[in-house]
């Protein structure tokens, strides 16, 4: 066991130089008659003021007596006041003993107000709302402990010595200390063993409880147990460490010393670590009955209620409401499945998620949530209805409780929504509350609804690239679109015919002599009438403000491409003379133009 | 050669893709039987071994739930809604753990009200073809002849609105606004200081669950902001990116 000892110190004979009071009652329950004691302990004061009588209707409160324990440690003396009353209950109920002064000295302390639930059978009831003890604890169990007499014991109650297989049983461990003696105790208890499983153990309750005249302080830890199986069951012992300081005796020679001088209590403490050990104990365990077992029976054992509701009531096309179903009570809220759904055609449902709300230390009471999200295949008026069927240990029965349709306005989506299937496992014996619900657990990936990649679609690299791919297409197509807008304007086509000109120009340089007359002839035409013919060019020649003796040569020009195609037998090709002075005069006309 | 390779390698991928896929199973069965525990590693065990998905972080955030870890199974259920912010029930299981842990409710801004009705992927996607649909008219209608002002106007106006459209996802995408986010997992949370130093002012104490925005970092010690805009210096210790590295 985790060794941690707890700070706090338990015991009244703890030096105390501050005065404390502090109020107990020896049970929380009782029956009609029986009486149990209530004790006031005042600490750090040699007396007080108390009531004689309390008024409860109901319960009959008188004070019994009282008890002075003196400790003392490192020199220094404290003492402790108990005082005791007699609580005999009168008639069944539930009471509250409220809280009363005490005067110590010149101070003046209010006791806490306690709660005593009173039962007129044998087999006590729990005491609901009990700060400390939600959980119903057995009162079949002898009231009077089992180590009476010892300076410290323990005792494991169990509420049930027959019980039905997945049936909660609350337990209970109390650790019971001599007021005499002072120590520290162990955070949690061992507990445990084969075929049946143990809740989480609620913190220690510490109280103050007279045994057969001795005052005890009790530490209980509540918890529950669950049989997983048929038959019989022993529950084995359960233990706490503890740390003690136990009355000693005085060192040899020290008697000689003092003589007769009085000698207080406590003045010698050996310090002892014990473990303190529960007795074993049996319980019979049956099996869940077969007969009457509802088909979609989820393995829920104890006693619940159940209630639904919808929200929200209206929704938009595809969207999804939660149907919320709330069952509580008292029993195995760890190994319930959820409730099924019925009458869910035209919804598409998913498993739904739970959370569990304990009002107990040890999760036996409380209320389990089940949140169903419901997508509407169809325009729906009414939700499904929803079934939960559990087995009532106390009357031996399967229950089944309903819950019908709820009113709601839900409008069916276009398409698969995208809200996904919540992948939750389902609960221990779940059913499967639709054929649209995922028959088997899929891949995560696949059930998995929304992105696979934590990097947003809009700044992936792919769809970068796709853009970028997309971006150089529209500048490609824009260009493109420039250029040929641009061709097609005057000045495009002036720039083209420029182009042709220096061009042909250029070309003559180069060209055989064979066709010189020719190409000579060709830059002409397309200088003077834009490439026409011999005839547009003569009438451009005309027409323009040429001096007459460049149009004279340019004249000549045509005449001997003329006479070089021609005339009969050809002419023989120019000479480099006659060249150059036709090069000159072309020279001439762009020079004329360029002005 | 080569088609062995690749036979070899599909082979591989399948087999892991089937270890992925017991591993779920198996923790599955582990929560089903209460070993809550047990069953969180083994579902971030099969979330490394596969690709991110929501379902799989709102699994792993239950089990943390049932195993008393609420600070974690809330980042968690913030991741699975950062993969797919309009899977409710995750939505509702992070509320609950922030309940739990004791934080105030969070403001819903309009970017959460868009992400809760608009898939982002969808949205994205539409955006562009309408953003390039949109330049292509345009483009075509300023380079065609005779009446080409009705059909620029409209290209024009469809290239805006995708814009907006991609802006809009800009805004709203979890993936992109919580790029930088991180969550308080520290037991007990963190201190929010004016300086990088443990004796420094205090601005705020930071609960476990905490979500801030991590602007920068010096050595042991980040430089963020805090939703309601305060800028300060915490601890690097305990604080978790929403969105894992990579």
């Amino acid at each position: 066991m985790k060794r941690l000892f707890l700070a706090l110190a338990f015991f009244l004979p703890i030096c105390l130089s501050a005065q404390e009071v502090a109020v107990g009652l020896s049970a929380h329950q009782a029956q009609v008659g029986e009486p149990i004691q209530l004790m006031v302990t005042v600490r750090g004061a040699r007396g007080a003021e108390i009531p004689q009588k309390l008024q409860v209707n109901g319960l009959q409160i008188n004070l019994a007596g009282r008890s002075t324990q003196f400790e003392m440690r490192n020199f220094k003396m404290s003492s402790t006041l108990t005082y005791t009353y007699l609580v005999v209950p009168q008639i069944e109920g539930e009471f509250t003993i409220p809280s009363f002064e005490v005067k110590v000295e010149d101070k003046v302390f209010r006791t806490q107000a306690m709660k005593l639930a009173v039962s007129a059978d044998p087999r006590a009831h729990p005491a609901p709302g009990y700060p400390q003890s939600s959980v119903p604890m057995p009162s079949d169990q002898p009231p009077v402990p089992s180590g009476e007499g010892e300076p410290f014991f323990a005792d494991l109650i169990l509420s049930k010595k027959k019980v039905f297989v997945g049936e909660v049983v609350p337990v209970e461990l109390r650790f019971y200390f001599n007021s005499r003696i002072g120590g520290q105790v162990g955070e949690r208890p061992t507990f445990g063993g084969e075929g049946f499983t143990v809740q989480k153990f609620s913190n220690a309750v510490k109280r103050e409880q007279v045994v057969n005249g001795a005052s005890y302080v009790v530490f209980s830890f509540q918890s529950a147990i669950t049989a997983v199986k048929p038959g019989p069951l022993e529950i084995p012992e359960a233990s706490l460490d503890a740390r003690l300081q136990l009355p000693g005796q005085m060192p040899q020679g020290f008697d000689n010393f003092f003589g007769n001088l009085p000698i207080p209590q406590g003045m010698f403490t050996n310090n002892r670590d014990v473990t303190l050990k529960t007795k074993p104990a049996q319980m019979e365990v049956l099996p869940l009955p077969k007969e009457g077992r509802p088909e979609d029976f989820s393995g829920a054992v104890g006693k619940f209620t159940m209630e639904a509701s919808v929200s929200p009531k209206k929704t938009a096309a595809g969207e999804p409401v939660t149907l919320r179903v709330v069952v509580a009570g008292q029993g195995n809220f760890e190994g319930m499945g959820a409730p099924v759904l019925t009458g869910e055609e035209g919804w598409r449902t998913y498993p739904p998620s739970d959370k569990f709300q304990s009002t107990d230390a040890v999760g036996f009471t409380g209320e389990k949530v089940f949140e169903f999200p419901l997508i509407a295949r169809q325009d729906q008026t009414r939700t499904p209805g929803v079934r939960f069927s559990f087995f009532d240990p106390a009357s031996e029965k399967f229950v089944v409780l309903t819950q019908d349709p709820l009113g709601v306005q839900a409008k069916a989506g276009g398409g698969a929504p995208s809200t996904p299937v919540p992948a939750t496992a389902p609960a221990p014996g779940d059913t499967q509350p639709s054929s649209a619900t995922p028959a088997s657990t899929p891949d995560i990936a696949v059930m998995a609804g929304g992105a696979a990649s934590w990097t947003a679609l809009i700044v992936r690299r792919e769809f970068l690239i796709a853009n970028a791919a997309l971006a150089v297409a529209w500048l490609a197509i824009a260009l493109i679109l420039i250029v040929r807008r641009f061709t097609r304007s005057r000045a495009g086509l002036e720039m083209a015919r420029r182009k042709h000109l220096k061009d042909s120009f250029a070309a003559l340089k180069k060209v055989e002599p064979g066709e010189f007359y020719e190409k000579a002839r060709d830059h002409l035409v397309l200088r003077v009438s834009g490439g026409k013919d011999d005839l547009a060019a003569l009438a451009g020649i005309e027409a323009s403000r040429l001096s007459p003796e460049l149009k004279h040569a340019l004249l000549q020009i045509l005449e001997r491409h003329g006479e070089s195609k021609y005339a009969a037998g050809g002419t023989p090709p120019p000479s480099v003379e006659e060249r150059r002075a036709i090069m000159t005069t072309l020279k001439q006309l762009e020079a004329s133009y360029e002005k | 050669m080569k088609s062995r390779q690749i036979v070899t390698v599909t082979l591989c991928f399948f087999v892991s893709m089937l270890a992925g896929a017991d591993v779920l199973t198996d923790a599955r069965t582990r929560f089903q039987d209460g070993e809550y525990e047990q069953a969180a590693k083994l579902f971030e065990q099969a979330l490394d071994e596969s690709p991110p998905g929501a379902a799989g972080f709102f699994e792993l955030g239950r089990a943390l739930t049932k195993s008393g870890q609420e600070a974690r199974a809330a980042l968690n259920y913030r991741r699975a809604l950062v993969l797919d912010p309009r899977f409710a029930p995750a939505a509702s299981a992070l509320q609950a753990a922030n309940v739990a842990l004791g934080l105030p409710a969070s403001r819903r801004t309009w970017q959460d009200r868009v992400v809760e009705r608009i898939p982002l992927d969808a949205l994205t996607l539409a955006g562009t073809v309408l953003f390039w649909v949109g330049a292509f008219v345009g483009l075509a209608a300023f380079f065609s002849q005779g009446v080409r002002g009705r059909r620029l106007f409209s290209g024009v106006v469809v290239l805006l609105f995708g814009g907006v459209l991609l802006l809009v996802v800009w805004l709203c995408d979890p993936r992109i606004s919580l790029a930088n986010s991180a969550m308080v997992l520290t037991n007990g949370g963190t201190s929010f200081l004016t300086s990088p130093a443990e004796q420094s002012e205090k601005i705020a104490a930071l609960p476990q669950g905490t979500l801030l925005r991590v602007l920068s970092q010096r050595g042991r010690w980040f430089y963020g902001e805090l939703p309601n805009g305060k800028k300060g210096w915490f601890l690097t210790e305990g604080i978790v990116p929403v969105i894992p590295p990579a």
